[in-house]
């Protein structure tokens, strides 16, 4: 293959370990302290799964923001979905959505920043109250922005010889869609409302301008612990949050999609 | 190639919900923010002309400084994110063998949590009484502790930590799909490494580090949570100063006007860095 001498492999060995210690040093020892009897910054004194208890019994403000969070993330996923589901329907009838296709790539395009600020606006303008809608709203704007391109470049990959032959032995449109589109583009069906719904349940920038006072997420939550008193307890939630994170990307991973993140 | 089609029996309307959402939330809430930029309303909500004094506001030393800190936060995270993740992907793609998939998985793992998380981890690591310097301490590098938080130094790390993966996986997809025997090829025919870099590898995944360049260049530009945190509102950048003005009284339509400022900074200089781009990563005769 690549030639290489041994001095370069060896360096470039190196070089990519120390990226991967500065990746997971900080999380390592975030878990570790997770574990420890005294709150930081005191040394480690001994091993106690107290914080993980206090996780699940005591501050019920967490766990609102939690199932916010999830609610949030959810419906925005949901609600992607179907539109971008309902718009391939159209695009397979041999509608032509090329043109509406460029409408969708402002939102990954544009800052956050600016699309949530614009979002506010548009908010007090219609006299929309901040809260739970608004979250939903904003963050399937950013669904939208992944499902649709992403699903649309993998239906124009598709076979159409495929849909041909079920029209032919009569099957109905609606048919054929359901029991021979559908199935084909499951994959990557999956792989972006995955997608969808990691990136809004740990968005920050849009939950920070479109909440309101009413709904906390959880990464609001998380920022308020931040800028007051540090506990522990946020150790024991990172914990969690780590292997939920590890078991999404590792659904991502079996479903051996060429679907790219980006 | 011909796509896939079904008889032509349902309606556009079936297909329309995504592009009124669309339409709805985001074009209209864009335009909205625009035209309040310069137009002025009387008091009862009347139209009363248009006018430039909102951005005239800012036309004052102070903004010019976060403007330009905003640009060279961007700039500079997203060099420091292309050095760091261009040999990553390299060692990805062709010398990862089986631990391939294993290193991508390792990366989109913290990619996939929440970054305040990270932010908060990394307390651990440059508090006063955090690892890094009870490290430098035990090695006697250092006797007092250093100060790692509210620097610069701290935005930078979170920076690339964050944005790292922006950069990374398009490059990793584009080298991935790369046909390794161009390598060789080079390599039979007399180029060096250096060569081979210029001339091949660098030309031919072209798209991907510039798609990589924006995904990092945009979203930092507007970044104000890390600055915040790690920074201690030392810097100012584009991000804290609208959020202040946005979500302080009375404020609020000139945080709209700043916004639009900063995006036109941000268009323009996101053309000069494409073209720049384009001109670092063209296939030429000599080497750097």
């Amino acid at each position: 293959m690549v030639k290489s001498n041994s001095f370069a492999t060896v360096c470039h060995f190196v070089l990519v370990a120390s990226v991967y210690l500065f990746l997971y040093v900080p999380i390592i020892v975030l878990l570790v302290f997770s574990f420890n009897s005294e709150p930081f910054p005191a040394p480690w004194s001994k091993f106690t799964w107290q914080w993980y208890g206090e996780l699940f019994t005591s501050s019920s403000f967490l766990w609102d923001s939690f199932f916010t969070s999830l609610v949030v993330a959810c419906c925005a996923t949901l609600i992607s979905l179907t539109a971008g589901i309902l718009l391939i329907f159209y695009a397979a009838q041999g509608g032509r959505i090329g043109k509406f296709l460029t409408l969708f790539y402002g939102n990954l395009i544009i800052p956050e920043t600016v699309l949530a600020v614009s979002l506010l606006g548009f908010f007090t303008f219609a006299a929309i109250p901040l809260g739970l809608t608004t979250l939903i709203l904003a963050h399937t704007l950013l669904g939208l922005g992944f499902v649709i391109p992403l699903v649309y470049a993998r239906f124009k990959e598709l076979d159409y010889r495929l849909t041909e032959a079920s029209l032919v032995l009569g099957a109905t449109p609606i048919q054929t869609f359901f029991k021979v589109t559908l199935p084909l583009l499951r994959p990557v069906l999956v792989a972006a409302s995955l997608l969808v719904f990691v990136i809004s349940f740990d968005d920050f920038i849009l939950s920070y301008f479109c909440s309101g006072s009413s709904s906390q997420t959880l990464s609001l939550y998380i920022l308020s612990m931040l800028r007051s008193e540090i506990s522990p307890v946020v150790n024991a939630l990172s914990a969690l949050l780590l292997i939920l994170s590890s078991g999404l990307v590792w659904i991502f991973f079996t479903l051996k999609t060429r679907t790219k993140i980006f | 190639m011909k796509t896939p089609q079904l008889a032509k029996h349902y309606p556009f309307a079936i297909g329309i919900p995504a592009v009124i959402w669309q339409v709805v939330f985001f074009y209209l809430p864009l335009a909205l923010l625009v035209a309040g930029s310069f137009l002025i309303w009387t008091e009862e909500g009347g139209f009363a002309g248009f006018s430039l004094e909102k951005f005239t506001f800012f036309f004052r030393p102070p903004y010019f400084t976060v403007i330009g800190a905003s640009l060279l936060l961007a700039l500079s995270t997203s060099i420091l994110c292309f050095l760091i993740a261009y040999p990553i992907a390299y060692y990805m793609a062709f010398r990862g063998k089986k631990w391939k998939n294993l290193l991508l998985f390792l990366l989109i793992v913290p990619f996939w949590t929440n970054f305040l998380l990270h932010v908060y981890a990394w307390f651990y690591v440059l508090e006063r009484e955090g690892i890094l310097n009870t490290l430098l301490r035990a090695l006697s590098i250092t006797h007092e502790p250093i100060a790692f938080l509210n620097s610069t130094f701290a935005i930078m790390i979170m920076m690339i930590y964050y944005y790292l993966p922006f950069m990374l996986l398009p490059i990793y997809a584009s080298l991935e799909r790369f046909d390794s025997k161009l390598l060789e090829a080079s390599y039979d025919l007399g180029a060096s490494w250096r060569q081979t870099l210029c001339k091949i590898t660098l030309p031919l995944c072209s798209r991907a580090i510039k798609t990589g360049f924006f995904l990092v260049f945009i979203p930092s530009f507007g970044e104000f949570a890390i600055p915040e945190l790690m920074g201690g509102d030392r810097v100012m950048f584009i991000g804290n100063v609208v959020s202040q003005f946005i979500l302080g009284d009375e404020t609020g339509s000139l945080g709209a006007s700043f916004t639009v400022l900063s995006c036109i900074v941000l268009v323009i200089s996101a053309l000069v860095l494409y073209q720049l781009l384009s001109w670092f990563l063209k296939p030429r005769a000599t080497t750097w």
